[in-house]
């Protein structure tokens, strides 16, 4: 929807994400904020936008293999904990410098997603949904019995560096996930536009109808697989690095949930989505945190530390909410709240 | 031999109760085609409200049997209120996402309540085991698949012969069809959550039987779920015997693969199988072949 008196002249016009000056003044000035962030920002702020971005990496893979293509998936933490300790089996065994194995532990994650997407050549919906669930606990019992992978110990990985400098604060990595971020979501921002994006969609719509039209079927699924995982793996060697810790408590099945549940709330199928989604999920869990502690005090029945119990809850509700009420997520409003912006004073 | 079926005995009786918890999950998939996640929750709200009555109160066992039927049934009777009965209409896969919410919300409050102890329920089954040969069976466990097999015989009844069950066939068939012939869906969707809130009890108090209650408890829906779908959605026979297949799968391959790779066979196995059957036979092993092949 365009504003009154604004026309297209030529495609490119017409396909432009940003369009006007003000879009390009208001993306410089929010990168210029962000990118200066550290130097006037809280720690906490810091450190919140830090696990912020990689679940925002994490929930774009998501988005791709679930809201565009179709393929629901419970799998992403299980494949970003591949990630994770692919990026720390190659610093901490082999000497391999972060910078490479940052993209390598994204396409061994994206080959092992391509493989456990298999089971979506021969079965959808919640089938594909269970198969994932079974992927996810076979790929952490692997992490938990092999020997490379360190057992129940876990690894801890190196902070990164680069020419003497080493990023190990919050405030460093800050530049590193940030940067990282903005590049994927580019990515999958114009992923989603080509003839890859247009053949995904059409997998979701209908299948069959895809097929008929000449889209390869096993070739795109497992693409999506593939490029999800990728997501989830350089999410997963971005936390690996970030936290210097890894260890397969930090990758359960409810991690994987809390994803898809980013994605419902957010709302399938688009990627600013995936921005409101994790900000929402996140923000209700520092509510959660902020108020636990109060009204652990007021009812002492709850317990000393409800934090987490009342994290399930709220998550849970809030999921339920949209679903009953905003099947489309927080997109959808923001597309009617822009709408409605636009088409002012006249009704929409 | 001996040990090979010593073990098998062992995961017979495991196995039971991996047939009772899916078969609420069949029961509910049979009616409503809505795949339930959220039946493990059910079956430890079960184990622990009979906790309540009957460890915590010390109420006689009959009579803790009784309220811990009418809550979890209470439970199973909200789900479908407030949080499927709007999805009416919705497709089908919202239903799913919602079951998963639900899981969600009432782990947090399971949780919540436990505060990460674990309740042990005083022995209400008789103890000590019977010596079959060589083998010996415990007895507790010989009576919760006693219990199995009555449920699954009773259920199988219910739906054969009673009128209610007839609704759910008529219900799963087609719901404008059912609605035409003067059955209320909505009221059959009630009917039926109903129902699995109470096979969920009889689940959970019989794996409360056998092991405590803390806060993996509700996972077992997952081997529930695992079980069903290997059986075929649709089946309760299918249901009840690949439940006993699983739990002997599961000890045997552990009690011979254990010592090969170091432990823990146990917990993978079944997600294996669920990948293969799911790679082969989508629609289980049992189940009507009615699943979308792409």
């Amino acid at each position: 929807m365009r504003p009154c008196g604004i026309f297209d002249r030529n495609y490119g016009q017409d396909m432009a994400i940003i369009r006007t000056w003000q879009h390009w003044a208001s993306l410089l000035g929010a990168l210029v904020i962000l990118y200066l962030f550290p130097l006037f920002g809280s720690y906490y702020l810091v450190s919140f936008i830090n696990l912020a971005a990689i679940s925002v990496i994490a929930v774009l893979g998501l988005q791709i293999v679930s809201g565009y293509c179709g393929q629901i998936s419970f799998g992403q933490a299980a494949f970003m904990a591949v990630g994770a300790y692919t990026s720390s089996v190659l610093t901490t065994h082999f000497g391999v410098s972060f910078w490479l194995a940052l993209p390598l532990s994204g396409v061994v994650a994206g080959a092992v997603g391509a493989i456990g997407g298999a089971p979506s050549l021969r079965i959808k919906g919640m089938y594909l949904a269970m198969a994932t669930i079974a992927i996810h606990f076979v790929l952490i019992w692997l992490v938990l019995h092999l020997e490379i992978t360190g057992s129940f110990k876990g690894l801890y990985p190196p902070s990164p560096t680069l020419g003497g400098f080493e990023f190990d604060t919050d405030e460093k990595m800050f530049y590193i996930i940030v940067s990282v971020m903005l590049i994927m979501t580019y990515c999958a921002r114009n992923l989603v536009r080509t003839r890859v994006g247009r053949a995904f969609v059409a997998i979701r719509d209908n299948d069959l109808a895809g097929e008929v039209m000449g889209i390869n079927l096993y070739y795109y699924k497992l693409l999506a697989f593939f490029i999800s995982c990728f997501y989830a793996g350089i999410a997963g060697s971005l936390w690996a690095h970030l936290i210097t810790v890894v260890n397969a408590e930090q990758f359960t099945l409810l991690h994987a949930l809390e994803f898809v549940g980013m994605l419902i709330i957010g709302g399938m199928g688009s990627i600013p989505g995936v921005f409101f989604g994790v900000l929402f999920i996140k923000i209700l869990n520092e509510l959660v945190l902020f108020t636990s502690p109060v009204l652990a005090g007021a009812f002492p029945w709850l317990g000393s530390s409800p934090a987490a119990a009342m994290g399930l809850i709220a998550f849970g509700l809030a999921v339920s909410i949209f679903l009953i009420f905003e099947p489309r997520g927080l997109a959808h409003r923001w597309e009617i709240f822009k709408a409605s912006y636009r088409l002012y004073p006249f009704a929409n | 031999m001996l040990e090979f079926l010593q073990q098998a005995i062992t995961g017979l009786m495991i196995g039971s109760l991996y047939s009772l918890v899916a078969a609420g999950i069949v029961l509910v998939y049979k009616s409503t085609h809505v795949v339930s996640l959220a039946h493990g929750q059910l079956v430890a709200f079960g184990a622990l409200f009979f906790w309540f009555f009957f460890g915590s109160f010390g109420w006689p066992l009959w009579a803790s049997l009784i309220p811990a039927f009418i809550l979890t049934a209470a439970i199973g009777l909200l789900i479908e209120r407030l949080a499927l009965r709007p999805l009416i209409g919705q497709p089908l896969f919202a239903a799913f996402l919602m079951t998963f919410a639900v899981f969600i919300t009432l782990e947090g409050i399971f949780v919540l309540y436990l505060k990460g102890e674990t309740r042990a329920l005083p022995a209400f089954l008789p103890e000590g085991n019977i010596a079959l040969g060589g083998l010996s069976v415990p007895v507790n466990q010989m009576v919760s698949f006693l219990v199995a097999v009555l449920l699954f015989i009773a259920l199988s009844l219910v739906f054969k012969f009673t009128k209610v069950g007839l609704g759910m066939r008529a219900t799963a068939e087609d719901h404008r069809l059912a609605q035409g012939t003067g059955i209320t869906v909505r009221k059959i969707f009630s009917y039926v959550w109903v129902l699995s809130g109470l096979v969920a009890t009889v689940a959970g108090i019989a794996i409360a039987g056998v092991m405590d209650i803390y806060y993996m408890l509700p996972y077992i829906g997952i081997n529930g779920l695992i079980v069903a779908i290997c059986g075929g959605l649709d089946s309760l026979s299918g249901a009840f015997v690949v439940g006993l297949l699983l739990g002997v799968v599961e000890n045997v391959g552990a009690g011979y693969l254990d010592p090969l790779v170091g432990g823990g066979v146990k917990d993978v196995v079944s997600y294996i199988v669920l990948l293969m059957v799911l790679l082969v036979r989508p629609y289980g092993l049992f189940g009507l072949t009615r699943i979308e092949r792409i």
